[in-house]
């Protein structure tokens, strides 16, 4: 099975980092970014299957990052991390695109299980497109 | 046509029972005596009762024709609306996007200015409050042009109360604090639907959103999940809040139409939720009593049409 590329937002160091290691035990190809304005930048060289995003963070917020990311590159699925579950930011989340919400603290397998679902749909966009390309 | 039919059995009903009794009684009065003649009495009312119910079926027929007929005019003048006002958003956003960049330049030109004159602090908070506005102004324009693209949905297996339970918990954090509990009463034998899971969470998120500022303060929501025939499923949010008034009703589903002070909301939302159930194989229904609350209901086919392709 092919393995996912994910990239982690957060700016919590300790939480990246943990996430991060514990992604690549079970064989995902995880990166972490510090801030939207990192993640922005990770993207423009590589590409991802999903990000997990940090809701709010200082400088760059989720929602402006979610934004731009799909803005940037569509296909990627984006799940929203939020530990100060704000309805509206959730409302505005789901409709600027964002795959699903997940409340802090997570609970590890779901998360994964979550990031194969939007893997899964990231595959049938694709194949989609390469559908109505032909 | 079924008004007719309609029309005819209720005057059979009350013309031809009657008829028969009078018809059959008198000449089995006359050759078998009184007793034979009330036998006919229970013949006529089983008749009665069998008529009646016919009848019930056709009025009940013809209500759902009714329904069907509104969701339909509904869907395309929502469609129609859709349509109409993505292209005015097309044509807003480039003045907009032009505006925006101005206040950038103008920005860079106060910036380098040094200045005590009072007038220079106005021009910039002018130009402050210039930027927010040209980003509500955003705002808007993209929840038009989202609410009427014609996306395909991406159909995906999903478990119906998992969903609703995430959204359930990321808006409980808040409604708790507002005194607002969440009650589930899931089916928990639903099976797994085939739907497009990001945009039923939207449509999830806004209804109870939608809940929790109906009742403000103090006052409960109940999330039912449910079999309504094979083949669907049906959640309905109910919540305990201000209700929404009779002639208001008709009105909930068509875009910018908001009860929110302005500004607050832009009245897409419900109008963005019933274009996702439409676009999902589905319904959405309200039920509402002032003062007393609001449900509503959806329903959803386990299987979308969309597979059925494949």
């Amino acid at each position: 099975m092919a393995s996912f590329r994910v990239l982690i937002v957060d700016d919590e160091p300790d939480f990246l980092e943990t996430i991060v290691k514990r992604l690549l035990k079970r064989q995902v190809d995880a990166t972490g970014a510090g801030s939207g304005e990192e993640a922005l930048e990770v993207l423009k060289t590589q590409s991802f299957d999903v990000v997990i995003l940090d809701v709010r963070m200082p400088g760059m917020d989720g929602i402006e990052t979610l934004k731009e990311i799909k803005r940037k590159s569509p296909l990627t699925e984006v799940i929203m991390l939020t530990g100060h579950a704000s309805v509206e930011s959730g409302v505005q989340g789901m409709q600027f695109g964002a795959f699903d919400y997940v409340v802090k603290p997570a609970d590890f397998d779901e998360l994964m299980e979550k990031v194969s679902q939007a893997t899964e749909r990231k595959a049938l966009h694709e194949a989609r497109i390469r559908g109505t390309a032909e | 046509m079924l008004k007719i039919s309609s029309y005819s059995i209720r005057r059979i009903c009350l013309c031809a029972v009657p008829a028969m009794v009078l018809l059959l009684g008198a000449p089995l009065w006359v050759f078998a005596g009184p007793e034979a003649a009330l036998l006919v009495l229970p013949v006529a009312g089983a008749c009665f009762v069998a008529i009646r119910s016919l009848m019930k079926q056709v009025a009940t027929a013809r209500a759902q024709e009714c329904f069907l007929d509104e969701q339909l005019i509904q869907s395309q003048k929502l469609a129609a609306i859709g349509e109409l006002s993505a292209g005015i958003a097309h044509e807003i956003n480039n003045p907009l996007a032009i505006i925006a960049q101005e206040i950038e330049w103008a920005r860079l030109q106060f910036d380098g200015v040094t200045s005590d004159s009072p007038g220079l602090e106005e021009a910039r908070d002018s130009l402050n409050e210039i930027a927010v506005q040209v980003e509500r102004c955003r705002e808007i324009t993209h929840k038009l042009l989202d609410f009427a693209r014609k996306r395909d949905p991406l159909i995906q297996g999903a478990d119906l109360n998992k969903l609703i339970e995430d959204m359930a918990k990321l808006v409980e954090k808040e409604s708790s604090q507002k005194g607002i509990p969440i009650i589930r009463d899931y089916r928990t034998d639903l099976p797994p639907i085939f739907t497009d899971p990001p945009l039923l969470r939207q449509v999830i998120l806004n209804l109870l959103n939608n809940a929790v500022y109906a009742i403000q303060q103090n006052g409960a929501i109940t999330i039912r999940t449910r079999i309504p025939e094979s083949g669907q499923v049906e959640m309905v949010i109910s919540d305990t809040g201000v209700g929404i008034r009779k002639e208001d009703l008709d009105k909930i589903f068509n875009p910018f139409f908001t009860t929110k002070p302005p500004g607050k909301g832009t009245g897409l939302g419900l109008s963005i939720c019933h274009s996702i159930i439409v676009r999902l194989g589905g319904r959405i229904a309200v039920d509402s009593e002032p003062g007393k609350g609001t449900s509503f209901a959806v329903r959803l086919p386990i299987f979308h049409n969309a597979q059925k392709k494949d």
